[in-house]
């Protein structure tokens, strides 16, 4: 039997032919879809698997949903310039110089991760309906430049005038080390300066308490940033904005005040005290942010 | 201790014209703090140096006091007011720059009244706030409007914080 030779048969030869005519006008076939993952606050990245069969895919382009931002390259693609906080999911094509393929069908969802920022929350302390004498936080990060204590508070020592809190450092209850703060503030008819070596407790000025004398409901509002808190050489600086005002039962108050504590150890610790050693009443709350450098 | 990226922008409005008074409404209660960043110049009307006056959920009843102290470069100044109908938190000047920054700490708390401080730089002085609302209720919409029936000048800008704490 006489057999035949492939460059021997026309309809091979042309076959053949066809099949190479129609495969270089052809698209690349559909890729499977494989997993999505999240990455950081902005990007993802998606896997696909490239057909076997059909043309040959020159690249990939994955597509979210929302959006419709693209990545392209080989598997897995990154999928950059989504928005913090959202879910996506996220379609793979295949392309060549023919053309695209269809989409693939949709990844599983994933969620972005919330926005990093320079400004972290890190705790907060709220006073529960019994009082209490101090707020701690403690296990302070280390990993941030400076830190921001921010809320609002009441104590329930009975006087006419306005009571301060304190900040103790790291459990450094020795009065000396908190030798100084700087005041300016008023009253609502003198602005003052003023400034004291020592306080009655241990502590730099952080936070105004509103005596419970003064309107019911009314608390003090402070905002003090205590600075560069890990520097191990030099002591530490705080500053306060803080004040209070009930309607005119005697109290108004506003204060800017710097303090200071005599120490070089990083801070790791904050724990806040009525500088008469009163109580926090219920719903004073703080809370503590730290700030990148 | 969980950590958390916060002091996340809500809205922030820069006038294209000049406007009598511009309000923040719907906030969002999912924050812990509001922090409110004003600053621009007033709209040109014959050389004045105002007050730049908040009111809270269109609050328009006596429910406010605030007590306060500015210096001017040459001396200081206290004094206060009970009973008012509004609060101060800014200032608006035709002729030089105003800006401020206002915390109001707790402020979807309904068990507490609101007290909300404020520092503010005007051309002519330099000056502390501080305003309580005498309301329990949680501050959802913040309308500013200069003092004596002034205007903002376009390109005044306007930007609300929201303060998640952990």
């Amino acid at each position: 039997m006489a057999v035949k030779r492939f460059s021997d048969d026309s309809s091979i030869k042309n076959t053949y032919r066809l099949s190479r005519g129609a495969a270089s006008a052809a698209i690349p076939n559909t890729p499977t879809i494989g997993v999505a993952t999240t990455v950081n606050d902005s990007s993802a990245t998606v896997a696909y698997t490239a057909a076997i069969l059909g043309a040959t895919a020159s690249s990939f382009t994955a597509t979210s949903t929302p959006g419709s931002l693209t990545g392209t390259g080989s598997s897995p693609i990154t999928v950059s310039g989504l928005t913090a906080s959202t879910s996506y999911t996220f379609t793979v094509r295949a392309t060549n110089s023919n053309g695209s393929s269809s989409e693939s069908s949709a990844s599983n969802s994933i969620t972005t991760l919330a926005p990093s920022g320079s400004f972290e929350s890190i705790a907060t302390v709220t006073v529960g309906s019994g009082g209490s004498s101090t707020i701690t936080f403690s296990s302070i990060p280390s990993t941030y430049k400076h830190l921001q204590v921010r809320g609002i508070s009441r104590s329930n020592r009975s006087a006419s005038f306005a009571n301060v809190a304190n900040f103790q450092f790291n459990s450094d209850t020795t009065k000396a080390n908190y030798w100084s703060y700087h005041a300016l503030g008023a009253d609502g008819s003198t602005v003052s300066a003023f400034s004291a070596a020592e306080q009655n407790t241990a502590g730099v000025w952080g936070a105004l308490s509103l005596s419970n004398n003064g309107l019911a409901n009314t608390f003090a509002v402070f905002v003090t940033d205590i600075l560069d808190y890990q520097n191990t050489n030099k002591y530490k600086v705080t500053r306060c904005l803080q004040g209070l005002d009930d309607n005119g039962g005697g109290w108004g108050d506003i204060k800017i005040v710097s303090g200071l504590w005599k120490s070089t150890s990083a801070i790791s610790s904050i724990t806040i005290v009525d500088n008469t050693t009163n109580n926090f009443m219920q719903y004073s709350s703080f809370a503590l942010y730290g700030i990148k450098g | 201790m969980a950590a958390g990226a916060t002091y996340t922008p809500i809205a922030t409005t820069t006038l294209g014209s000049s406007a009598s008074s511009i309000t923040f409404s719907s906030i969002p209660q999912t924050y812990t703090d509001l922090v409110l960043i004003t600053e621009g110049i007033g709209a040109s009307g014959g050389s004045y140096d105002v007050d730049m006056i908040v009111r809270l959920n269109s609050d328009t009843g006596s429910n406010y006091s605030f007590t306060y102290f500015y210096g001017n470069g040459s001396s200081t100044v206290s004094s206060r007011s009970s009973n008012s109908t509004n609060a101060i938190v800014g200032g608006v000047n035709d002729s030089g720059r105003s800006m401020s920054i206002c915390h109001f700490n707790n402020y979807s708390n309904t068990n507490t009244y609101k007290t909300f401080i404020a520092r503010i730089n005007r051309p002519t002085i330099v000056a502390a706030f501080v305003n309580l609302w005498r309301s329990t209720s949680a501050i959802s919409t913040i309308y500013l409007y200069p003092d004596s029936s002034k205007s903002f000048a376009a390109g005044f800008t306007f930007t609300l914080y929201g303060i998640a704490a952990a």
